[in-house]
């Protein structure tokens, strides 16, 4: 599986980890692993630990699942991009926008 | 009108049996379908036929002198790649064997005898049906490339077409897809500094596209009515975050290169980082993204503005997406910023930065497809300085504007408008006047040289009025970029202080005449003084008599200050 969507242990968010590459081609199955989760204030983790590349699609994305975040008062992390995938968060600035841990 | 009005109303079948009598049996049946059918006896012959007919329909026998069915079914379908014509083959081998050859020989069916009128009638019939919508998607798929063939050539018209200079400007352009999510716009602004966007819109194809024509509009209206870079970003974004779905998004690089002092202003907002070279092909700044990209956003983030770069007559600002460092070759390598750079360095010292990158991501990637959109823009930073037409006022029109000068008490119009504290930090009056200008004496050239007047004499106002700068900063680089950074701290606190700004407006038979007055709130200055300067005075009579002022002299019939320097007149006539 590309993509794997842990439900946190407290109940109050949702870990997506996302291997190889994160583009177009996931974006049915990136948005199938958030909707059906409503919960006020839910915090979503975005692991980048094993994601190899990504393009602008990805990061559109990433700004709807902040969307969804924003709509129940909620919050998105991205956890551990490696150095191409930062490089990539860093043009567009996305630390701006959200906390990118290392 | 309909593209089917042309199609043919009785339908063609050709019979390819060495049996006459076979051939007439099917004949008879299907000429009871309405068609009309043309027979042969052998495989060649059958192939002949087909060539010559163009049949919607073709009956094979298998086993035939000369040429068998399955030879002449494989040359039929190699005639008719591009439209289905049904091919039935007619045979008595009810074998597997049979049945798979048949359709590796291209048959789309085969019927095996005996069988009776009904079942012959009814495969035909289901064949056929086949055949019509194969007819059909392939006939709203060509509407469909025409279409968008079509769309894509307007918009590259209305967008591309328009931009400036492109004989100084280089531009590379080389879409992945019929559509490029890629845009490249350069406009003139109305005191000639000219503006340049480089855009990267999420994704490519038609939907990356999609935002390509209100942001040139925004673009272009802008810049041509005088607003700053700033403004027009701050627009751009607004407008994209209104229009576009939240994944949709533009990285863009903006440029102004100022007509009148050697400044550049840039600022990048998700694109790769800016280069500028020097004329021997190092590099002397890259400027990186420091913004979301545009629509991300609802607003700007509060700090932002462009960077202020000094540059030289021989300096180039080389602007790019991502898809020239991300182009990939055979064994899945990118280009990278290393080639990109060691190419552009070439190309300075070649003349020819556009081509020589052009070459070095073609010969890199050899013939790899294309998988994202490559642009460049290649941007000279001399060679905008604007030649105004000082003076070309005719005698008539002069005598005209002295004999007037009776009813200069009454214009024709009079527009005001006064800024204080916190709003004359933030608002650029200009395009205010201008469109006031343009809304009630309609479009003309002239007012170029009015917008430049009203830039001026305002900028002058705040700057060394209100805000107390002194110009003598901006005789070195790094004063350059000190003065505007003061002066935008300066601005950020200001809460009191004010411009006024007053048109008037006096029309004459061949011409007319505008007044301008501005007032600041400032100390003034002694502008009556001509000779013996301190050092102080100096710096001050440096700044109020730079270039801006003495174009504004050129430009004006009259111009003067008065009320200690805090107040300053201009008039300007034209004749038309």
């Amino acid at each position: 599986m590309t993509i794997q969507a842990t439900t946190l242990a407290d109940n109050k968010g949702i870990k997506i980890s996302i291997n190889e590459r994160f583009d177009f081609s996931l974006h049915q199955q990136f948005r199938d692993t958030y909707q059906n989760c409503n919960d006020n204030g839910a915090e979503f983790t975005l692991d980048l630990s094993n994601t190899t590349y990504m393009d602008s699609s990805a990061l559109g994305m990433i700004l709807l699942l902040k969307d969804h975040a924003d709509k129940l008062s909620g919050k998105v992390v991205i956890s551990k991009p490696n150095e191409a995938v930062n490089k990539i968060l860093e043009i567009a600035q996305f630390h701006r926008l959200m906390p990118i841990e290392a | 009108m309909t593209p089917f009005a042309m199609k043919k109303d009785i339908k063609l079948a050709l019979v390819v049996d060495d049996s006459p009598m076979q051939c007439k049996v099917l004949g008879v049946l299907l000429k009871e379908e309405g068609y009309r059918v043309f027979t042969a006896n052998d495989g060649a012959r059958g192939v002949d036929m087909y060539i010559k007919y163009k049949p919607d329909l073709v009956l094979m026998d298998i086993n035939m002198p000369v040429m068998n069915g399955y030879e002449a079914a494989r040359k039929i379908k190699s005639f008719s790649q591009t439209s289905l014509c049904p091919l039935i083959f007619i045979t008595s081998m009810d074998s597997d064997q049979a049945f798979i050859e048949s359709i590796d020989a291209g048959g789309d069916g085969i019927l095996v005898r005996p069988f009776s009128p009904e079942v012959f009638k009814a495969k035909i019939k289901s064949i056929q049906r086949i055949s019509d919508l194969y007819g059909q998607v392939k006939r709203l798929q060509q509407e469909q490339q025409q279409d968008a063939e079509l769309a894509e050539q307007l918009m590259s018209g209305v967008i591309e077409s328009r931009n400036y200079a492109l004989d100084r400007i280089g531009i590379v352009k080389k879409p992945a897809a019929l559509f490029s999510g890629d845009i490249q716009l350069t406009a003139l602004s109305p005191n000639g500094d000219i503006n340049i966007l480089l855009g990267d819109f999420t994704g490519h194809g038609l939907r990356s596209s999609i935002g390509a024509i209100p942001l040139s509009e925004t673009f272009r209206a802008m810049t041509k009515k005088g607003f700053s870079l700033l403004e027009i970003i701050a627009q751009v974004n607004r407008q994209l975050h209104n229009l576009l779905p939240p994944d949709l998004f533009l990285g863009a690089a903006f440029v102004t290169i100022s007509s009148h002092d050697s400044t550049a202003y840039i600022f990048n907002a998700g694109l790769p980082d800016c280069y500028i070279y020097n004329g021997v092909g190092e590099i002397k700044h890259k400027i990186l993204s420091s913004h979301p990209p545009m629509g991300v956003l609802p607003t700007l983030i509060g700090s932002t503005k462009p960077h202020v770069v000094v540059v030289e007559e021989t300096d180039r600002i080389v602007l790019i997406s991502d898809g020239i460092v991300e182009a990939r070759n055979d064994v899945g390598e990118m280009f990278e910023f290393e080639r990109f750079e060691e190419a552009t360095k070439q190309g300075v010292l070649a003349g020819n930065i556009s081509e020589s990158v052009l070459d070095a991501v073609n010969e890199f990637c050899q013939n790899m497809p294309q998988e994202d959109d490559i642009s460049l823009i290649d941007i000279p930073c001399s060679g905008w300085q604007q030649t105004f037409t000082v003076s070309n006022v005719s005698e008539d029109t002069l005598i005209n504007s002295r004999k007037q000068k009776i009813n200069a008490e009454s214009p024709a119009w009079t527009w005001k408008l006064k800024l204080t504290g916190k709003r004359l930090a933030e608002i650029n009056p200009i395009p205010m006047a201008m469109s006031q200008i343009q809304d009630i004496e309609g479009n003309a050239e002239h007012w170029q040289s009015l917008f430049t007047i009203l830039t001026e004499l305002f900028v002058n106002s705040l700057d060394h009025g209100v805000l107390g700068l002194s110009s003598d900063l901006k005789n070195s680089p790094e004063g350059f970029v000190e003065y505007f950074t003061e002066r935008d701290s300066r601005l950020q606190q200001l809460d009191n202080g004010f411009v006024d700004i007053e048109l008037n407006y006096f029309p004459f038979d061949l011409g007319g005449k505008l007044v301008v007055k501005i007032l600041d709130s400032g100390t003034g200055f002694d502008h009556r003084k001509k000779h013996s300067f301190s050092q102080h005075e100096l710096n001050d009579k440096v700044q109020l008599c730079g270039r801006g002022i003495e174009l504004v002299k050129q430009l004006c019939e009259s111009m003067d200050y008065y009320d200690g320097g805090r107040a300053v007149e201009a008039a300007y006539v034209w004749s038309s």
